[in-house]
Parts: C-alpha cells; structure tokens; sequence
C-alpha cells in the first residue's frame, strides 16, 4: 500500500512538468501567431489610443517575457486567470462547458468499447472466417474515417432521413434547462430532479454525437482486441482449458477474452487524449457547447488565458486518467506490483 | 436495457407532445454575438438583438426604408440643419421598470461617446453636444449640418439605455456579457427582454411586458447559434429550427428553395462586398495597379459560379437600388476585361517573364464557407493574362484585421453591411481620410474629404446627387476599392412562419413574425 501511495504520489509530481511544458509551448504559441486579442475585440474603426490602452490593460504592452512571468506566477497560486474579451474568470467558461465534454467523452468512449471490444472478440475466434474479414474490414474503415464526416453520415441518415434522433444541441429549444441544470452534467441533474422527459430528451439529443465518437475510436479498439485475442488464444493455459473439456465458447470468452482485456486497458489511457480531440471535431459538427467549441471560439478571439486554461484542463484529464488507467491496471492483473 | 429503451421512447414522445410551437419561434444562425453593448458592438448579428431587445428614437417600417417614430413621436431641424429636436413618447417604460424621458438619451450619448467603443464615431463625428429641453423633448447640436442624421439616430448606438442596468461611461470600458449588467439581466425598450444568455449557444428572448408598441405573436423566442451551415440546414429539415438566417450555403439555399416544406425569403440586402486595396505603402499604391486588377474582375462568373445566382454583380461601391447609384465600373472596365488590363501592364513594363505579382488575401469564415471558392475564382480570373501571378493567402478573421491595421495585406476581400442606409455610408467609408483607414485601403485625398463633407452637410438633394455621381466616376479612375457584388437577404423558415419583412437597412423584427393558426 506505501509502494501504491508513493507511485501515486511520484505520477502526480511528474505531471506537473508536463503541464508545464504543454503550457509553455501554446503561451509562446499564441504570442508569436499573428493577430492579438485587441484587434479581435476592438474592431477595425476603434481609435489608436483605445487600442493602445486596451493593450496596457490587458498587459499585452509587456515583453512576452514578463507576460509569461506573470501567468506562471498566477498558476503557481492556481489561478488560470481572467478571460481577455469576456469580465470572467477562465474557469468560469471552463466549469460550464466542462461537463458536457465530459459526458460526450464517456458516452462515446462506451460506445467505442461495446463495439470494439465484442466485434474484436468475434474476429478472433472466428479467425480467417467471413465474420473476420469483415468486422477487420469495419475496423480499418471506422478508423480511417472522418469524425466530422461520420458526424455529417449520421445527421443525415438518422436525424434527417430517418428522423430519428436530434442534430444539434444538448436539449430541445423548448426544454427550460434552468429547471433542472445545477451541475451541467444534464444526465444527472435531470435523473436527481426526477424530470423523465428532460432526460429522455437529454439522452436523445447524445446519441448521435456518442454514436459518432465511439464508431470512429471502435476501429482501434477492434484490432486491439483481435490482435490480444488471437496471441492469448494460442497460450498453454487456454490449451489447457481446452484440454480439460472446457466449452469452446467459455475458453475464448472467460479464459481468452479477461486476459486480453489487460492491454486494451493499457490503451485505454492512451486512447483518451484521441478521445478528447475527437471530441473537438464531434462538438462543432453537432453543435455540442463543450470544451472543445469553447476552445475554437476563443482561438478565433485570441483569448489567450481561456485558450491556455483549456489545455491545461485538457493536460490534467490525460495525465489523470492515464493515472487511473495503471492503477486499474494493477488491480486486474496480478502480476504487477506498485 | 430494454427498460431503459422503453423510458427513453416513453419521455421522448411526452416531450414532442408537450411541445407547444404556436408562442415560440426557434430561430437558427451560424452568427455570434459580441458585446451587449451599443457603445461598441459593431456587427450585424449583435445589432439585430438590440433592435429586438431595445428600440430607437426613430425606426425603419418594418421591410421598408422609411423613417418612422418610434421612442419619438415626432422631429425636426433647424434651418441650418446642424440642430435635430426630438419630442419623446411619454409613459415608456424599460423592461426593468425604469421611467424613459430625455436625460435618459442625454445620459446615453454622453455615455457611449465617452467609451470610445467601435462604432462611437457614428456619434462623435457628428453630434457635439445633447441638451434636454424639457422632459421629454430632447436636441441633439451637431459638429456640422447632417442631411441624414435621423438615419444615424436610427442606429443602435443612439438606443435609449437605462442607467439602472448600464454602467456609467469609462473610456474603453463597455459590457460584454449581461451578466456585467446591473441586476445580470438586459433591460431594454424593445418588444423583447431577454431571460437567457449562453455566449454561442443560446439567447432566450420572451415578451417585454413593458413594451409601448403591438404584444408579438411569438412571446418567445430561442436563437440557437450553430458551429456550421450544414449542421443548421439539417436541424431545419429535422424540424428543430422554425427559421434560418445567416448564413446557409448557396447550395443550401437553392436545394431548400425545391422543397415545399419551406419557404425562402429573399430580397435584394444592402450588403456588398468588394476588393480593398491598401493604398498608401503597398505595391497597389500605384492606381493604375488597381485598375488592371478590377479590369480582370468578372463579376457575373463570380456570382454564378461561387454563389449560384445567390448574388447580384455590382458595378459602384453605392448598392443597386439606393438613391445617387451610378455603375460606372461597368462603363469603364466590363467584365474580365484582359486587354485593358494587359494594356496597362504592359505599359507599366510587365511581361509574360517578368509578370506582376501579389498576394490575395481572405478570411475562411467570416464571409461564409464560399470565401475560399471566391479567391480561387478571382484568382483564375486575373490570371486570365499571362502578365500577372497571384498567390492565395489567407488568414482568420482575428489575425486578418491585425494585418489589414498594419498593413500588412495589399489586396483583400471584405464586406460591408451598412451603418446607415445612405450613400455616403457606402463611399465616405472607403474613400474618406478617416473611413479608408478602418477598412484597411489607407487612401486619403484632400479633394475626396473635401467633396464628402460637402455631401454631408447639404441637406439639398440635388447638390448631393451631383457630388455622389462624381465622386463615384472618380471611383473608377483612383479605384481605391473594386466592388463585386451585392448579397441577398436570404432567410429559410418552415411553412408555419409568416410575416418575414426584412428591408434595405437589413433589420429583422421577431415582432413580425406569425405562426399559421
């Protein structure tokens, strides 16, 4: 447990580096691309000695330098700073959009792995079958497409055509989200409110954004699961099992399937920061306010602070729940120790 | 799971039964808003939820060009013309229950003028001082006389604010979200208030009980903001959206036009879009650069080819339609003129191995998702002649105004909605010392200044007809911008809506709207 502590304790600590660095580069990024947050507020008709004092406010007067110096000194105090166009703290925007990224991600990252993860499995029992060839086939296809292109595929099939399923947005226009919205995770909020039509309509608005995600990082996850599946299946201790008149199905599903499922986990971490920027591309084709519309916008405005307190927010969750990822992994394979 | 299936159909078919759509409109945009604040908001989106929300001293018919009265019931210049009297509505409200009267409009100029926001000089340059004559007579003293200045008083940064919710006025100091308001709510004039802001996702807008004027028929309204124009176009199929403006695709619009589920509102819009050229230190500084260029423009092909007919060619800096128009860039170069333009190269030393060449810059999406189409187009249209290479370059919207203030682009695209619907909105912009320099084209001639002051300060049609006509042949010589065409006002909305009227000064009033009983 003191082994598990320090290790917990060492990855936190190496993650503040990283954090560092990734905010290091998009500060020197943003500073040197050209186009500031002035011209993007003030317009093409606003007086010099406006804008020149709008920079002298905004510290954007200072040597990159000293700017730099002041941010870091902010974030040493955990402080990600005031937005530069909008009177709000960065983590105001943030905490808004946060949790609707945060559902889109889970549900996608559900579907990816109830797809992948079955059709992986079938592809390798049925090696070089039919059923093989073509859930590869699906997996090469579902991870060379396009998430705004699959997004696009479905509105159209599911939304339009068949008017199933909503396009655009987290709720109806005429669903009041303030009578049930405390946290902005709107799966929660309406299920503790006991507001059975807000969640059916909240779940509906996510299908095809989750849908989206999750087809396209399912490739992966097929050819994960197929490869780990197909080695795992020729090991003695599943020859064995065979040996001892095990049902073929039990062999592959409980023996194969739980020892393959080890590695998967592994990418599973990795996996995550795809997930995130996928996640970029499946909100501005469906409209969806999260953190990655957020991120768009204020890059469009140069709001320098928002920008960077995105991706910090974005470092911390890939350092997190890679974090998680080797805990979890300890847990389910006995053979490593912390 | 199959439980879950069930509750979800169960919840989804209660909520579209619940849904009532007779006092709600559902209106869809791939616009956004900037600052909820007249003293600096300066874009079309932004003015249109204040012409909703807030209302003017005087205001337009609705879909037409008239002035009509509005918070004033009626006004009048002096004989000079430099002084405007306004007499008030009494017994108006703000939404916030704050009594309107003329210190009110006093405290609202002096105000906005000392932010010094965007688009103040529509105030500064023109309006000295404002005294309130009695409680509900107000008079504006102008630097000058203005034959147009009501039009100007029509413009959102002369709207009514009460000073219950709006800060007092600090230099560079203005409101970006209402949530910096007073009591964090809009208080305005208008028909509507507004319940519910999400920056880029969603503004709720319902009846503004206080409102002088007609009770609408839709008593909310939800603007829904969509990262994309194929996503808006679907959810208006979906039926998720009563009505769609700015800005679908051209092949939205024409698909959409072939379906009878929806109607297409189109009128002719005064907005226009144009080729600036920065004229003061960049290779185009030479004019007869500039008119070798516009030469090779073909418009026709441009708004056949990038807009699908969604666009009418245009041959002044001033629209089609409006009052002094004359098209004198069709006189003097046509269209895809090559050997005009090859003529006057080759006069400046250009050949075929030593040709001419520059950089064309554009914006990917402030224009809509057709830019990149246009400068391809435009770019095969130049080279139509071996004499001259160009290179495409473009930048987003943010980076593209920083290069334009530097001067950094020699030849752009941009766009012009106007401040006022009037000619000099459309020349003294360009043309003008002070104008020029916020588009970018740097272009300054004492004689221009002096024949657009002279145009500004008659109030005799005539007079102002002569100067508009000759400062618009004079166009043709300096070129100090190329005009290309002018856009259509297009709004798709489901069968259900009537009542869209949108006129030249493009203002769209949700009042106006009414659901088919």
């Amino acid at each position: 447990m003191r082994h598990l502590f320090s290790y917990i304790i060492t990855r936190v600590l190496l993650a503040i580096p990283m954090v560092f660095i990734m905010l290091t580069l998009v500060f020197v990024v943003l500073r040197v691309m050209p186009g500031d947050p002035v011209s993007a507020m003030l317009g093409g008709h606003a007086p010099e000695k406006v804008i020149q004092q709008k920079k002298q406010e905004l510290g954007l007067n200072k040597s990159i330098g000293e700017q730099y110096l002041d941010y870091i000194g902010k974030i040493a105090h955990l402080d990600l700073g005031e937005s530069m166009i909008f009177k709000q703290k960065v983590s105001q925007p943030i905490l808004e959009k946060l949790p609707a990224t945060l559902e889109l991600t889970f549900f996608g990252l559900l579907v990816s792995l109830a797809i992948g993860i079955p059709l992986g499995a079938l592809a390798a029992r049925r090696r070089r079958s039919a059923r093989d060839y073509g859930v590869r086939f699906y997996a090469n296809v579902a991870y060379c497409i396009p998430v705004f292109w699959m997004g696009l595929l479905l509105q159209l099939v599911c939304g339009v055509f068949l008017g199933w399923f909503p396009i655009a947005g987290r709720t109806s226009p005429r669903v009041e989200v303030s009578a049930f919205s405390r946290t902005g995770f709107y799966i929660l909020d309406t299920l503790r409110t006991g507001n059975i039509a807000a969640f059916g309509d909240v779940m509906w608005h996510l299908v095809l954004p989750a849908l989206t995600l999750g087809i396209v990082l399912s490739g992966i996850f097929v050819r994960l699961t197929r490869a780990n599946m197909l080695d795992v299946l020729k090991s003695d201790y599943v020859l064995a099992a065979r040996a001892r008149g095990i049902p073929e199905r039990r062999v592959v599903y409980n023996h194969g399937l739980r020892n393959a499922l080890i590695p998967i986990v592994t990418m599973l971490g990795l996996q995550f920061s795809l997930l995130l920027a996928g996640a970029i591309l499946t909100e501005s084709t469906f409209s969806w306010p999260g953190m990655g519309r957020l991120l768009l916008e204020r890059i469009y405005l140069r709001d320098y602070p928002v920008i960077q307190g995105v991706i910090i927010v974005y470092t911390l969750f890939v350092s997190a729940v890679s974090l998680l990822v080797d805990l979890l992994y300890a847990a389910i394979d006995p053979r490593v120790k912390y | 799971m199959k439980r879950l299936l069930i509750l979800l159909l169960v919840a989804g078919l209660a909520l579209s039964a619940s849904a009532v759509w007779g006092q709600t409109l559902v209106y869809g945009t791939t616009d956004k808003i900037s600052d909820i604040d007249p003293a600096n908001a300066y874009d079309f989106h932004t003015w249109e939820i204040f012409y909703n929300t807030m209302d003017g001293l005087v205001g337009y018919e609705p879909g037409g060009s008239t002035l009509v009265p509005a918070l004033a019931t009626s006004w009048s210049s002096n004989a000079a013309g430099d002084e405007f009297t306004f007499k008030l509505r009494k017994g108006v409200k703000f939404s916030d229950g704050t009594p309107f009267d003329a210190s009110v409009v006093k405290w609202t100029i002096d105000r906005n003028a000392t932010i010094e926001g965007d688009p103040s000089w529509l105030i500064t340059d023109f309006v000295k001082s404002v005294e309130v004559v009695d409680p509900y007579t107000v008079k504006f003293i102008l630097k000058n006389p203005v034959a147009f200045f009501p039009k100007l008083v029509a413009n959102p940064p002369y709207y009514p604010l009460s000073p219950n919710t709006f800060p007092e006025g600090t230099k560079g100091v203005y409101v970006k979200d209402p949530s910096e308001l007073k009591g964090g709510v809009l208080a305005g004039l208008g028909t509507y208030k507004m319940t519910s802001f999400k920056r880029d996702e969603e503004i709720v807008l319902e009846n503004n009980p206080n409102y002088w004027g007609k009770e609408p028929a839709y008593k909310k309204v939800v603007i829904r903001y969509f990262a994309d124009a194929t996503t808006m176009r679907l959810a208006l199929e979906k039926g998720e959206v009563d009505l769609v403006y700015k800005s679908l695709n051209p092949s939205d619009i024409n698909d959409l036009s072939k379906n009878p589920k929806f109607t297409v509102f189109k009128n002719q819009g005064p907005f226009i879009r144009y080729l600036a050229f920065e004229t003061s230190e960049s290779v185009f500084k030479d004019k007869m650069l500039r008119q070798a260029i516009t030469a090779l423009l073909n418009r026709p092909e441009i708004t056949q080819k990038v807009y699908l007919g969604q666009a009418i060619p245009l041959y002044s800096m001033v629209p089609n339609g409006m009052q002094y128009q004359k098209t004198t860039f069709k006189a003097a170069f046509g269209d895809g003129n090559v050997a005009a333009a090859e003529k006057i190269l080759k006069s400046l030393g250009y050949t075929k191995d030593k040709p001419f060449t520059f950089d064309l810059w554009y914006s990917p999406s402030h224009y809509g998702d057709t830019e990149a189409n246009l400068a391809d187009v435009v770019k095969a249209q130049i080279e139509k002649t071996p004499l001259v290479k160009v290179t495409i370059k473009s930048a987003e919207w943010a980076t593209y105004k920083q290069q334009w203030h530097d001067k950094q682009m020699a030849v752009f695209f941009l766009g012009w909605y106007p401040d006022y619907v009037d000619a000099d909105n459309y020349t003294a912009a360009f043309a003008g010392t002070s104008g020029s320099i916020g588009n970018g084209i740097y272009f300054s001639d004492p004689q221009w200044d002096a024949l657009f002051t002279k145009e500004q300060t008659s109030t005799k049609e005539t007079e102002r007809k002569a100067i508009f006509e000759k400062v618009q042949d004079m166009w043709v010589d300096a070129v100090p911008s190329a005009p290309i065409f002018q856009g259509y006002l297009i709004l798709v909305s489901r069968k259900g809506v009537t009542g869209v009227k949108i006129g030249p000064p493009m203002i769209f009033l949700y009042n106006q709207l009414k659901p088919v009983k």
